[in-house]
């Protein structure tokens, strides 16, 4: 009954599966030399595109190397670790990951790169190797807020130093990690709403795009935005609310939804560039005309700002996604012994039809 | 019946002595190519592991190996169960979405005690398996379509309780489950040793028992089995069950590792359980198949992701092809060697 007894002894069968092991390791041997040449021609940042620290707030929280319990190393001869959380297929990825990357190479330090492709458990397995790999300092973008506590324990049995950017990790900061640095989200959330109240009129009905669940970005753009909506312009209303999960096709897929569900819709806030844009294909697919249904969204990627030129979205919040050099300044700081903030916020500018011709060669 | 895995081709060897594709006639050799077709993945596991060992200094190091074993636990139970819906030539599309409802069910029941905790999942995604099986089994629907449904079904009951994934529940620091997913023993994380325990008692119920010759009967020719009386429907509605249990207890047991109900978790786990089984040598048309060898598939896929990791400045777009294309090999191969099986 058992198909076993029929089956033939090959021993061609470990030969042709070793073959194509070794077939795919020659061919990452060949992407490795090719990916290295490809990071000698740095990225061209255009003149004020670098990330400003928003005016440090007074009193702020700091950290220093001893408070956090590891040794003080020269950054120089350090190797650091790099987890990025998602694809490097939406702008804002692989603008932060280039300038992590240029900044280690402008200082020669050693980097350690890893990508977990939006997948969970693979971030948590990247960061566990990278410290495997003997990193000495970490700087995570977190795929989600939770679930850390395996990495967060491994790091500190190492005593390595972790730093978060662009999303936050819950747990306790100078103890678990030392300095979180991003853009203030409520903050965006807050201008993006103004800008909604100024393209609308401060009239009719909106939705909003939201980000992917689980993560502190969606929750406070979220919250800057209703927050902001209700105080100034009680007569928008919110009628429509949906996970886009920061992609492109997800948001155009929801706002399909949206403008079957809602035909009168005046407004749609999307909290990321590429569901924004997705938003605008299915607008034109409806048959509607730039301008028709306000767009604001958030990050500033090249694509969103030409869309702003294009009349199609009317404004477009930074979220500036270049943190190699204050990634790697805190952490030369704090390796020196010197206190560092444990919040380092950043200050980020706005795009809308007045600014978005000349200043497109600041988006990424 | 009860034929072990080393001595099924030997039988082969006496069956048909006479074979073209493999004119040696000596029983040692046939019995030694048996044994490394029938570890083939084994093989290049070992294989892919000393290359990489010898390739990369920090790959055969206590840390990197306990990482790849306590990372590969969680999937490798979820490809347990997946191993015997496969094998009674099923699939099951709903463990990515099991295994996140499991977590979060795990984490959201922790504050009411551990054995909630733990037994929550474990009901919940049974009975998700038992629907599945029902539908199987007695209305005669596609296994595809059935568990696509499932597997919509139970993300959007995930992102129910959890307020569309805005809600992160925890698991307090210093509980039993706690400890029971993070703490370790003998240097092994306690997950590994409990995915190893499932291992065994799974290999055991799939060759030693009436049950699992029901399972191999089921997927080698349903009707005969039928005829035989095999309950067949009985059957597929156990592995549509011990799957969704499986996926539940892995998605729990991966919550008390990360202290927290994760709602972003198991997209495209299935796929992966999938490959696993597939590269283990189960086939995908169901009647055979090896619990050990979807144990090594997962090995084989944590493996080769540490590698990615290892050679470090890969672009994560080539990472994927990399991965891609190992699979694509694999699965290649063993298609190539399925026919020349037919051949016979």
């Amino acid at each position: 009954m058992q198909r076993t007894t029929s089956r033939r002894p090959l021993l061609a069968r470990p030969v042709v599966v070793a073959l194509a092991a070794a077939v795919a390791l020659t061919a990452t041997a060949c992407a490795k030399t090719e990916d290295d040449t490809a990071d000698n021609k740095q990225s061209e940042t255009a003149a004020g595109a670098e990330q400003k620290v928003a005016t440090p707030k007074a009193g702020g929280e700091t950290c220093t190397i001893d408070a956090y319990g590891a040794e003080k190393i020269d950054l120089k001869n350090a190797t650091v670790g790099f987890s990025q959380s998602e694809k490097e297929a939406n702008p804002f990825r692989i603008a932060e990951t280039q300038s992590i990357k240029d900044e280690a190479k402008k200082r020669g330090v050693k980097l350690l790169t890893a990508n977990a492709q939006s997948q969970f458990s693979k971030q948590i397995s990247d960061v566990q190797n990278l410290l495997a790999k003997g990193a000495d300092l970490l700087v995570i973008a977190p795929l989600n807020s939770d679930g850390w506590d395996p990495v967060l324990q491994a790091a500190a049995a190492k005593k390595v130093p972790i730093i978060t950017i662009d999303r936050k990790i819950n747990a306790e900061p100078c103890k678990d990690y030392v300095s979180f640095i991003a853009s203030d989200f409520v903050e965006q959330g807050r201008r993006a709403a103004d800008q909604m109240i100024e393209a609308t009129g401060g009239k009719g009905e909106v939705a909003i795009l939201l980000g992917s669940a689980g993560n502190n970005v969606t929750t406070e753009r979220t919250k800057g935005f209703k927050e902001r909506i209700a105080e100034k312009a009680p007569d928008l209303k919110v009628v429509f609310e949906q996970t886009g999960d920061f992609s492109r096709e997800k948001g155009q897929q929801v706002t399909e939804q949206l403008i079957q569900s809602k035909p009168g819709i005046k407004g749609i806030y999307a909290e990321n560039d590429e569901m924004g844009l997705g938003a605008v294909t299915a607008l034109k697919g409806a048959g509607k005309k730039a301008g028709d249904v306000k767009i604001v969204t958030v990050d500033g990627t090249r694509n969103a700002v030409q869309g702003v030129v294009d009349g199609w979205i009317s404004g477009v919040i930074e979220s500036n996604p270049r943190f190699g050099p204050l990634a790697f300044q805190t952490l030369d700081t704090f390796t020196k012994g010197e206190e560092v903030p444990q919040d380092i916020i950043i200050q980020d500018g706005a795009y809308n039809a007045d600014n978005a011709k000349q200043d497109i060669g600041k988006a990424y | 019946m009860t034929a072990t895995k080393t001595d099924a081709p030997v039988t082969t060897a006496s069956d048909e002595p006479a074979d073209a594709t493999a004119p040696v006639g000596s029983a040692r050799s046939e019995r030694l190519s048996a044994l490394v077709q029938q570890h083939g993945a084994l093989a290049v596991l070992v294989l892919v592991s000393i290359v990489a060992s010898f390739s990369f200094d920090s790959f055969a190091t206590g840390d990197n190996v306990s990482n790849m074993a306590t990372g590969s636990a969680f999937l490798a139970i979820v490809a347990l169960g997946m191993t015997f819906v496969i094998v009674t030539g099923g699939i099951d599309l709903s463990v990515g979405s099991l295994f996140a409802l499991g977590g979060v069910l795990a984490a959201w029941g922790s504050r009411h005690g551990t054995l909630v905790a733990l037994l929550l999942p474990l009901v919940v995604c049974g009975l998700i398996g038992v629907v599945n099986g029902l539908l199987v089994a007695r209305s005669r629907l596609a296994p595809f379509i059935v568990t696509l449904a499932a597997m919509l079904g139970a993300r959007g009951l995930m992102l129910a309780i959890t307020d569309e994934g805005a809600n992160t529940y925890l698991i307090g620091k210093g509980s039993f489950l706690a400890e029971l997913g993070q703490g370790t023993t003998l240097g092994l994380g306690n997950p590994v040793w409990i995915t190893l325990a499932l291992f065994v008692a799974g290999a055991v119920v799939l060759r030693r028992t009436r049950f699992g010759q029901h399972v191999y009967a089921v997927g080698g020719n349903e009707d005969a089995a039928a005829l035989m009386g095999v309950p067949v429907a009985r059957t597929k509605i156990a592995v549509y069950t011990l799957s969704g249990a499986l996926a539940g207890l892995a998605g729990a047991l991966n919550a008390a590792w990360l202290a927290s109900g994760v709602t972003i978790l198991g997209n495209g786990m299935e796929l992966d359980a999938i490959s696993a089984v597939v590269i283990g040598g189960t086939l995908l048309t169901g009647g055979l198949g090896y619990v050990s060898g979807s144990l090594v598939g997962v090995l084989l896929l944590k493996v080769i992701q540490n590698i990615i990791n290892q050679i470090g400045s890969l672009d994560s777009s080539y990472q994927l092809v990399v991965s891609g294309a190992f699979l694509a090999l694999v699965v290649i191969a063993q298609t190539w060697l399925g026919r020349r099986r037919q051949l016979v």
